[in-house]
């Protein structure tokens, strides 16, 4: 009987888990480690930061879940991989120690047959001083800090509605963060709110991002064929800041964050200030703090994982110019290059390079976003590695893994720009690929059938459509396998 | 003024048709179905 450990629980460790535990035969052991004890569907995060949801409504605690399931759930945080096992054990292991209030502190060595990093990204609000809901701004990346944005979005409307003007910016707090689409769709969330609320006219709607050109969303932009014509996301996203009268500042790397300023550079080295009474920022992202051990106790971490913490799959980490970039780069199946057993998915698992344009200032800051792994590719990669280890168990070492590389799998991003079931709006996108194939499509790296956008009501129906499918899906109801990735 | 604003400064603006066509009842509940159908057809090709 065969034990698989899944280290996290968001979106790919939790769609592992489900998958898993159908797949596989009553006797083998599926546990779940996970510091935080609820599901959290995070694209609706931004509308917990404009109070238009509460926290209750994203989030859902996951132990009920897997008991009904048939899941082992450990509420701990897992600190140290030991893939070649530790003195005369041969079996791997990871060292956890439990956050549950229950066992709070506790350690434990948990061995396994197979092992899932699914650890999702640490959100690394300390790379820039004064970033953050400890800091100076605030964040929409957990329902806990959107719920603190809501209110302190509240204090700001209440001034505005005194008659006083307020500045509010919105972006990403670092060169090379990801998520642009996240912060983008807060953005449009805010203006809407301050016009439903009566207060547009008073406030400056700032974006500000690392993307080159607008429309950018850390994918390089997108192509379109529309009425006769390829048009570029980046037109698309200018019309929408224009029509809303939202300001935005580029290729900007924030350096700091003060009370009420935000200082920042851009990449032609130019430095600038900008004031605020509103500022949500998003962290860049790192990979978790795991170590990894050799079977003698030797630190091993620099093998497992890349120097930003994400662990080495089967991708081509050589490094090389943008022009030589290729699809081929992307990893297929997740499997760790040095165990058969150990594989990352989601945000967990390293990128081989970023896919905009990587872009630097004459002093050497990088400001190009971080490639994003969004919810979609993150199910499907959860999904397809629960495939390969359930026919690994089953039918031996030799079975064939299964496979879904970025580079041949699509994506819908719904980014909302406002809620409501009448007067609601969001910007529809659906690319295939996620990683542009100059070899299949040398026009734009992405099919032109496939790789559309559009803006309208409709719309955010879709996005309030997939919230409640992916919670049905995630708290496992009935026919939730119907449900695709 | 600089590049971003210059930009967004000259990019094409919605047509009131557009902004009808956007918030439409009948007309985005068809553009909700088209989309969704395209979403699910995706999501068939490019994930098995």
């Amino acid at each position: 009987m065969a034990r698989v450990v899944i280290l996290g629980a968001g979106i790919s460790g939790h769609t592992a888990a489900l998958h898993l535990k159908r797949r596989l035969k009553r006797g083998h052991e599926v546990i779940v480690v996970s510091p935080n004890a609820n599901w959290n569907w995070i694209p609706s995060n931004i509308w917990v930061g404009v109070g238009r949801m509460t926290t209750d409504q994203v989030t859902f605690p996951l132990r009920p879940v897997y008991r009904r399931k048939g899941i082992d759930f450990r509420q701990a945080l897992a600190v140290a991989i030991r893939p070649e096992g530790d003195g005369d054990r041969e079996s791997g292991s990871v060292d956890i120690v439990y956050t549950d209030p229950t066992r709070l502190g506790e350690e434990e060595r948990l061995t396994y047959d197979f092992l899932i990093n699914a650890t999702g990204p640490k959100l690394n609000f300390a790379a820039t001083p004064g970033l953050g809901p400890d800091g100076n701004s605030l964040s929409v990346c957990t329902a806990k800090h959107a719920e603190q944005t809501s209110a302190a979005f509240d204090s700001i409307v209440d001034a505005l509605k005194r008659g006083e003007r307020k500045t509010l910016v919105i972006g990403v707090g670092h060169g090379t963060c990801t998520c642009e689409g996240a912060a983008f769709e807060y953005t449009f969330n805010i203006e809407h709110e301050l016009c439903e609320r009566g207060v547009r006219e008073l406030a400056d709607v700032v974006y500000l991002t690392n993307e080159y050109d607008l429309g950018d969303f850390g994918v390089g932009g997108m192509s379109f064929a529309q009425n006769g014509f390829v048009t570029s996301s980046k037109m698309w996203t200018e019309s929408l800041f224009r029509e809303r009268n939202v300001r935005a500042i580029l290729r900007a790397h924030v350096e700091r964050v003060e009370p009420g300023v935000i200082h920042y550079e851009q990449l032609d080295g130019t430095k600038g200030t900008l004031a605020f009474d509103f500022a949500m920022l998003l962290p860049p992202f790192r990979g978790a703090d795991l170590k990894a051990y050799d079977r003698q106790g030797e630190d091993i971490s620099d093998q497992l994982f890349a120097p930003n913490g994400f662990l080495r799959v089967d991708a081509d980490y050589a490094a090389k110019p943008f022009e030589e970039w290729t699809a081929e780069d992307w990893p297929s199946t997740y499997q760790s290059v040095g165990y058969s057993n150990l594989f990352g998915i989601g945000i967990a698992f390293a990128p081989p390079h970023p896919i905009s344009r990587p872009r630097s200032t004459p002093d050497g800051t990088v400001i190009s976003p971080a490639p994003p792994r969004t919810g979609m590719p993150s199910g499907v990669m959860g999904r397809v590695v629960a495939h390969s280890i359930a026919d690994r168990i089953e039918r031996g070492e030799t079975a064939p893994l299964h496979k879904a590389s970025m580079a041949s799998m699509g994506a819908a991003c719904i980014a909302s720009a406002g809620a409501g079931m009448r007067t609601g709006t969001a910007a529809a996108m659906t690319m295939y690929p996620i990683v542009p194939n100059f070899t299949r499509f040398p026009e734009s790296g992405r099919s032109l059938k496939e790789t559309t956008g559009e803006i309208g009501l409709g719309a955010h129906w879709t996005k309030l459509l997939l919230h409640y499918l992916f919670l049905y899906k995630a708290k496992a109801r009935p026919g939730w396998f119907l449900i695709p990735e | 003024m600089d590049d971003a604003a210059s930009s967004i400064a000259v990019a094409p603006l919605p047509t009131r048709k557009t902004l009808r066509a956007r918030s439409s009842l009948p007309y985005q509940v068809m553009r909700f179905v088209a989309f969704n159908a395209r979403m699910l057809r995706m999501v068939r090709k490019g994930h098995h």
